[in-house]
């Protein structure tokens, strides 16, 4: 009995610090306050996800990204089954010489393998004499080829674990009947890893979508949803990144639940089988749609929340508490001198701090970001929601060499 | 008759489109993809730091230079050591073991309920939940922390409010927020592992310890860990390598002061502009956390194959 | 149409192993030729090499007279039954048995004709869209014989594929394939290490040890004539005494021999066999009769009766401290000598046999 209070009681810690991180940052993006907190509570608002979809920078790294993950898709699974089918058929000594091998990219630090990549192929284009034009320095070439580096290996893991449930006297039995080794390849051993295939390759989008130690020195000039976004998170944080996690968490439950879906109709399949309406019912297309409609009417309902009065109110509130408390001769003291700012204005970092800025949904893309980096912390600035600057990053860097692709 | 050759044995079992597929992945991956860049970092870390146009010149010539200063600093150091660096290789080292510590205890307990205290369903269930959290992006995951952390954080105001302390605590200029923030990060890697591992074990020597009167104390210590001792090595060297070569985390977690090793190498690459240094702080980076995990593996008495399972 | 195989002088080697040493005999079109012995002789190496998976080392390996080697498994007019079936699981039970076919380029309406005629054969008409993992034990078997008989081959080769049926199941399976082979007349070679197998089935059975083949001959010569000690006690129970030759065999093939436990008897021996030679006497527990008539005759005390349902086991140990097994048919009724009672146990010439000692053959 214990024993079992005390199981349960880490468990529920465990998953306090799992999910306790997220489920705050999600509550963030719903919270008016322009610096992404809980406490106090402004106003339930929606406009921070409005932001996002004015944000260019951040569009265009996600297009970036889509590309990048498809071609990693593409390029890494073949290589991770190849490597894979080489293991499962090789004799034990070189099995465990190749093994090494194969797993090393996994563990090599993000960082050796992207500055390696880069280094390699700046070398290769500069021996064939290659103009700064060319797939040698192209940020998309370098980042799937870096990605694919060590995602082949976690496809390669996927594979293997499928393999060796495969029997290979299955493959034998297919020779024995006559069939060719490529027949045998193609008729018996690619549908049985068929699943696999997909698995892995969910696997190598999702690595590459996330991937920043190695993609932050192969993207060079372009930019991808993650260096994007850890330029955002470092210039000033804004609870549009919290909205970005929503949506990113959103759309996780959402596929998350479509495939147990998926598995619990297998799991389920010979019981279900012979029913019609429930073969239907658990099929994860409706589940998927079921959970695409709800998101659709969240969506729309978000889109109409109006939180301007509400706000309007918090900052008549702020102002009549600046008013009380003024000590600085001026009300809006504006921060010194800011570093180079990122060239889209959407989310400029440098925009001066003023309590005036802090209504938010004025005009939408336009709207500076409240937090600037590394300005120091101003006396006049105390008022509540106003005085998160200190936090911004003081990078040891010259903020000027932190946007992506400045080299 | 003599047995045959074993690329003549492989290209007779797969076919000759096969084989060629094979080796043709394999080889593009290896060579192309690890092999040759790594020699090309690793030549590069010896050559001098020079613009374009120099390349190939008189100047362009091998040296030890780079690595000369990651050990003694510029030449008008007076100390004698470049202990700022130094001190960031050992401080990354140190807390990236720290991390490795730190998810083995959180998760050993987490996955042995997994493999054998839940059945079924809850498992799935579990199984889930635990892989949720890690579709989100590592940035995301960072930024979390940050607004936990922070000055007016949840944490911090939930402390002073409680009247815990009465300032804000700086958790992030005192690094707290980045190792629970890496300590998050590779908690997947840790448990899976493990779980594999523990799951394999045939639930009835559990039984029977119990039965002899074991306490589940000494279960875990005679029985479970050293049959898991494969999958705790996989898990610990995969968060150790990972969290030793992290970049986002620290960028967006770190404190001010407190450098982590990859951010030197970046800064070398980035605004430092000089490639050949960053390239060798990148091979100092890895054979030392090689080097280092090798030494522990052999502590251990545990092979590399064990990685990965 | 069937082809004899023929093995001339088959060896391999593993590294320093040899797997299978000097194999050298013929199997006739039409036969069913079992290899029987404990895992690990090699017979299923010997399996391999036929059906192509394992080039011989040294030796010549023919199936109607042509030299296989260098053909692969795929071009050998063989089709080899899996002892785990290999059966595959995405296709279904038509599509297993029709995939020579469509390895071979048949067109799909001829493949499934020859499908559906097969699946009457093995008696499961009307079955083949089923998946395979919803068949019985029995009916896998029975779709494995199907798809290996869709290949057309000269010969079938079987690798213990009755091991994972239960026993029941088993006794009848043997029946059935026995009955399909008469029934197609294909070369049926059979791998089993279970003697009632191999005996039952067989037109005549090689049994092997250590890689070694120690006799080949129709199954009632192996267990009435083994040929050595090592087939001597492991097909079948046997009594096994150690003795000396007092005379050697004369004209009706008998020799004198002189048992260690005490007792000169008359026994079938080589005549190869001159006096003074040591050897192993070998008699089958039903050939030992409690009293009669015999010649031969022995004294044991009893110590244990086993009750086995038809038959009855008495275990008895000599005075030298020999164990020997005796079985009765169970007729009821008698309970025959009580314990410890000592018994006078008789058998005739012909039911012994005299081999040279062998360090492979154990009592009982």
């Amino acid at each position: 009995m214990r024993g079992r209070l005390l199981t349960g009681g880490y468990l529920l810690l465990f998953f306090a610090y799992l999910f306790g991180p997220l489920v705050i940052m999600i509550g963030t993006a719903f919270n008016s306050a322009g610096f992404p907190r809980l406490s106090p509570w402004e106003c339930f608002t929606t406009n921070w996800f409005g932001r996002l979809l004015a944000d260019d920078r951040l569009l265009t790294g996600l297009g970036n990204s889509l590309l990048i993950g498809l071609g990693v898709v593409i390029v890494s699974t073949p290589i991770g089954l190849a490597a894979a089918l080489m293991l499962s058929q090789v004799g034990a000594k070189l099995r465990a010489t190749l093994y090494t091998i194969f797993i090393a990219p996994i563990l090599v630090p993000g960082v050796v393998i992207g500055l390696s990549t880069l280094i390699f192929w700046d070398r290769v284009g500069g021996a064939l004499d290659a103009g700064y034009d060319t797939l040698f320095y192209d940020g998309f070439f370098l980042t799937i080829l870096g990605q694919v580096t060590f995602i082949s290996a976690y496809s390669m893991l996927v594979f293997l674990s499928r393999l060796q449930r495969f029997d290979p006297t299955l493959t034998e039995a297919a020779l024995d009947m006559g069939a060719t080794p490529t027949q045998a390849f193609v008729k018996i051993l690619l549908p049985f890893v068929a699943p696999a295939i997909g698995s892995a390759a969910v696997l190598a989008f999702l690595a590459s979508m996330e991937n920043y130690n190695t993609t932050v020195f192969t993207v060079v000039s372009e930019s991808t949803f993650t260096t994007v976004l850890a330029s955002k998170v470092r210039y000033g944080i804004d609870p549009s990144i919290s909205a970005i996690a929503v949506i990113i968490v959103g759309l996780t439950l959402m596929a998350a639940l479509t495939y147990e879906a998926a598995q619990q109709r297998t799991a389920l399949a010979g019981r279900i089988a012979g029913n019609p309406v429930l073969r239907r019912l658990m099929h994860p297309a409706p589940v998927g749609l079921l959970l695409v409609v709800l998101a659709g009417v969240a969506v729309w309902g978000g889109s109409r929340v109006d939180s301007s009065a509400c706000e309007a109110q918090v900052l008549e509130e702020k102002r009549a508490l600046q008013e009380q408390y003024r000590t600085a001769p001026t009300p809006s003291s504006p921060a010194p001198d800011t570093p180079a700012a990122p060239r889209d204005g959407g989310a400029a970092p440098a925009s001066p701090f003023s309590p005036g800025n802090l209504a938010p949904g004025g005009d939408g893309g336009e709207a500076p970001s409240p937090a600037a980096p590394a300005s120091p912390f101003a006396p006049g600035n105390l008022a509540p929601g106003g005085g998160e600057e200190s936090e911004a990053p003081a990078s040891p860097f010259a903020p000027g060499n932190l946007a992506p692709g400045s080299d | 008759m003599k047995p045959r050759g074993s690329l003549s044995a492989f290209a007779e079992r797969n076919g000759i489109p096969v084989t060629l597929y094979l080796l043709t992945c394999v080889g593009i991956w290896v060579f192309l993809l690890v092999l040759l860049p790594q020699v090309t970092m690793l030549d590069y870390s010896f050559r001098a730091n020079l613009p374009p146009s120099k390349v190939g010149g008189p100047e362009d010539v091998y040296t030890l230079e780079h690595y000369r200063y990651f050990l003694l600093g510029s030449s008008a150091n007076p100390d004698g050591w470049n202990a700022l660096d130094i001190g960031v290789l050992v401080k990354t080292l140190v807390a990236a073991l720290f991390v490795t510590l730190f998810d083995l205890a959180i998760c050993y307990p987490v996955a042995f309920l997994l493999a054998k205290g839940v059945r079924g369903g809850g498992a799935r269930l579990l199984i889930l939940a635990l892989i949720v959290p890690f579709w989100v992006n590592e940035i995301l995951r960072a930024f979390a922390f940050r607004i936990l952390f922070g000055a007016t954080g949840v944490l911090n105001e939930t402390g002073m409010m409680l009247g815990l302390w009465e300032a804000p605590i700086d958790f992030i200029g005192s690094d707290v927020a980045l190792y629970a923030g890496l300590g998050y990060a590779y908690i997947l890697l840790m448990i899976f592992p493990l779980y594999n591992a523990i799951e394999s074990l045939d639930s009835n020597q559990l039984e029977a310890a119990r039965d002899m009167g074991a306490s589940w104390a000494q279960v875990h210590r005679r029985v479970v860990i050293p049959y898991a001792k494969p999958g705790i090595a996989s898990g610990c060297t995969m968060v150790f390598m990972l969290s030793a070569g992290a970049l986002a985390a620290p960028q967006i977690l770190g404190g001010p002061s407190n450098l982590w090793f990859t951010q030197l190498v970046y800064q070398w690459f980035n605004s430092g502009g000089n490639w050949p240094r960053g390239s060798a702080y990148a091979i100092i980076l890895l054979v030392v956390c090689v080097g280092f995990v090798m030494f522990m593996m052999r502590v251990f008495r545990v092979s590399i194959g064990a990685i990965g399972r | 149409m069937t082809k004899e195989v023929g093995l001339s002088h088959v060896t391999v080697e593993f590294g320093d192993y040899t797997a299978v040493d000097d194999a050298h005999l013929t199997i006739a079109g039409g036969e069913f030729f079992s290899f029987l012995g404990p895992s690990g002789c090699g017979k299923t190496t010997i399996l391999r090499c036929i059906s192509g998976f394992q080039e011989p080392s040294y030796g010549k390996l023919l199936i109607g007279g042509r030299d296989m080697r260098g053909i692969g498994p795929n071009k050998r007019p063989t089709a080899l039954i899996f002892q785990n079936l290999a059966l595959f699981p995405l296709m279904s039970v038509a599509e297993n048995i029709a995939f020579p076919l469509e390895v071979r380029g048949v067109g799909k309406k001829e493949r499934r004709r020859r499908a559906d005629e097969l699946l009457e054969l093995i008696a499961l008409p009307g079955q083949g869209d089923k998946r395979v993992d919803a068949l019985s034990g029995g009916q896998k078997q029975r779709v494995a014989i199907a798809r290996a008989l869709a290949v057309e081959p000269d010969i079938l080769l079987l690798d213990e594929p009755l091991s994972a049926l239960d026993l029941k199941l088993r006794q009848h399976m043997r029946t059935e394939l026995r009955a399909i082979q008469k029934q197609v007349g294909l070369t049926f070679i059979y791998i089993t290490h279970d003697q009632g197998e191999a005996l039952t089935m067989s037109d005549r059975v090689a049994v092997m040890s250590r890689g070694k083949i120690q006799q080949v001959a129709d199954p009632a010569t192996v267990y009435n004539a083994p040929a050595t000690g090592f087939v001597a006690s492991f097909v079948g129970e046997n009594n096994m005494f150690e003795g000396r030759i007092a005379a050697p065999a004369g004209p009706d093939g008998t020799a004198e021999v002189d048992l260690g436990l005490g007792a000169r008897v008359r026994v079938q021996a080589a005549p190869g066999l001159g006096a003074g030679e040591a050897v192993q006497v070998f008699v089958r527990p039903e050939a030992l009769e409690p009293g009669g008539t015999a010649p031969n005759r022995l004294t044991a005390r009893l110590e244990k009766v086993e009750f086995e349902g038809a038959m009855r086991h008495l275990l008895l140990r000599a005075a030298d401290g020999t164990a020997l097994r005796v079985s009765q048919v169970n007729t009821g009724g008698d309970a025959g000598p009580g314990p410890d009672a000592p018994v006078e146990l008789g058998f005739a010439p012909a039911q012994a046999i005299a081999l040279p000692p062998s360090e492979l053959a154990r009592a009982g």
